[in-house]
């Protein structure tokens, strides 16, 4: 695993912490996306108004795009997880190794995304019988934590994955 | 927070209350991994009436695995039982919870959520009050001169990791990381205006690296075994079940690392000349904070309590703030603010009549000569006790 503290990376967002791996290794262990997800929100918290309630909502925001990185990759290459700022907003990047199955499956779930019913499919997920919706951690992003989801799936290789939220403002407490 | 790899989640069903609760983490790779959480609701199900408590304000995480199971349950349970209600209870501590759980009772009208929350601790809204803050700054600024002598003996040092539990506004935290530059603070408290006042004060002064976090002293999420020392000051007296907190003092402690606690007994505040009265009217305090299930008699039962929290090679002291130590008008204005507070406030909403309140008064007012009488002494002492985190 390499971990690196990279300089700027975009217009605006500063990148804070990049965290890279054999996906190979990631998809080795379930706990991975617990371990990562624990370990980046801590380290991207410390500065946050409330760095305890921050890192907790990050950690759950990042799990959910790790879990849904884990059930569906490709087979070879390195999965990438860069964290960037822009003042309140964070921005979260996983960049997954693909397959046809998966770029498939990431083409389809932008589909599903770009519609304005993230609430009821999220609910219909939820409920529905036999086994998860691989996709259903990114619909809560998109319900409960206002998080703009979008996912770029290139031909070559590779898919971006990023979510973009606001926690402090979307989480402040009246 | 706690290492999934240990224990990732635990449930516990309190008959008495109808409460069946669930702490933890719960980020399943499978449903069938929840398969005893689910056989244990089931039973607790078959054997409850009238509304279930759920209580899921230490369930600290959860992904959609989890949370898909616990929404079954849930909403399913009601399908089957017309009869039964139930109430999830979320903290507000934990960020998402309130937000996840309220969907669901949009579900079904007979799951209703409560959020956990700035009511941790109702019979202290008093303390905490707006005017009370210029008081705290001065009891603060008066025993830091002494505690900033005493902390090095109980083991704080430069560089360690340091927890300030119960931190109030946050002034101890700020004078603790100008004089000990400690790796890491964080500053913990249940009350949302003091920590809002808590970072504004530290932002004026240009000290920036304080983590003021919001939080329930008692079901802390920090993680297990992060800090060298953890303090938690005059918070134990005002706690009605002070074992919980210590439980999280030590908890969140590193092993070989120290919790460190102050307390007062209030009864021993001296002062001359009229000591009698001052020693009635601090009598008649304790007891009246005794009524309110609060006990300032705490400083000199820190020992027995720390060791009864498995803490080892305890050192305890005792230091008295008094009215020689610098400023006898910051002593005096203290006792003003206690009167007011105590004779005025808390013992007119205990009922007291007017004598009573009266010479409860006179007291106060006579502290407050001793301690601006040319040769006069007014003293209140602090109890200062701390232990080491086995391992």
């Amino acid at each position: 695993m390499l971990i690196e503290n990279a300089a700027a990376a975009k217009t605006g967002f500063e990148s804070l912490l990049c965290i890279s791996m054999g996906v190979d290794v990631f998809a080795s262990d379930w706990l991975h996306c617990d371990r990562i997800s624990s370990y980046v929100a801590r380290m991207v918290s410390h500065n946050r108004t409330d760095s305890v309630l921050y890192s907790n909502l990050m950690s759950s925001a990042l799990n959910e795009l790790l879990e849904t990185a884990y059930r569906c990759h490709g087979e070879r290459g390195e999965l990438s997880c860069r964290v960037l700022r822009d003042g309140r907003y964070d921005r979260i990047e996983l960049e997954i190794p693909s397959d046809d199955k998966a770029r498939a499956f990431f083409a389809e779930t932008a589909e599903v995304l770009a519609r304005d019913d993230a609430a009821e499919q999220y609910r219909a997920a939820l409920f529905a019988d036999g086994p998860v919706d691989p996709r259903i951690g990114l619909l809560e992003l998109c319900v409960d934590y206002a998080a703009k989801v979008q996912i770029e799936v290139f031909e070559a290789g590779a898919i971006l994955l990023t979510a973009q939220f606001d926690l402090e403002t979307e989480f402040a407490h009246a | 927070m706690r290492d999934t790899g240990q224990q990732p989640f635990s449930v516990r069903f309190d008959e008495n209350n109808q409460e069946f609760a669930i702490a933890g983490l719960l980020r399943p790779q499978y449903e069938r991994e929840l398969g005893e959480l689910i056989e244990s609701f089931q039973k607790v199900l078959a054997a409850v009436r009238g509304t279930l408590y759920v209580n899921v304000k230490r369930l600290v995480r959860v992904n959609n695995v989890g949370f898909r199971v616990l929404s079954g349950l849930l909403v399913g349970s009601l399908e089957q039982r017309p009869d039964l209600r139930i109430e999830v209870v979320t903290s507000s501590v934990v960020g998402w919870s309130t937000r996840k759980f309220k969907a669901l009772s949009r579900l079904n009208s007979r799951l209703a959520v409560a959020e956990y929350d700035n009511d941790f601790y109702p019979g202290q809204a008093f303390l905490e009050e707006g005017g009370f803050i210029p008081i705290l700054r001065t009891q603060t600024q008066m025993t830091w001169q002494h505690e900033r002598h005493v902390l090095p003996r109980h083991g704080l040092r430069p560089g360690m990791a340091v927890a300030d539990i119960c931190c109030g506004i946050g002034d101890f935290a700020v004078l603790a990381f100008k004089q000990f530059a400690p790796s890491r603070l964080v500053a913990l408290d249940h009350s949302r205006s003091s920590l809002d006042y808590a970072r504004r004060v530290a932002g004026e002064f240009g000290v920036h690296g304080i983590e003021y976090v919001y939080g329930d002293a008692a079901e802390m999420l920090l993680e297990d075994n992060q800090f060298d020392f953890v303090t938690c000051r005059h918070a134990l007296q005002i706690f009605n079940q002070p074992e919980l907190i210590l439980a999280e003092l030590v908890r969140v402690c590193k092993p070989g690392g120290r919790v460190y606690v102050t307390n007062e007994k209030i009864s021993h505040c001296v002062g001359e000349p009229h000591g009698e009265s001052i020693q009635w009217t601090y009598n008649e305090l304790s007891r009246l904070f005794a009524d309110f299930d609060m006990d300032l008699e705490f400083g000199p039962k820190s020992r027995r309590h720390l060791d009864r929290a498995g803490l080892a090679d305890i050192k305890a002291e005792c230091f008295m703030v008094t009215n020689l130590d610098g400023d006898p008008q910051g002593f005096a204005s203290m006792i003003a603010s206690w009167e007011s507070l105590f004779a005025n406030g808390m013992s007119e909403r205990r009922g007291d009549d007017a004598a009573f309140r009266e010479k409860f008064s006179q007291g106060f007012q006579d502290h407050i000569h001793a301690a601006l009488h040319p040769t006069g002494y007014a003293g209140w002492p602090i109890w200062v006790a701390s232990g080491k985190k086995p391992g």
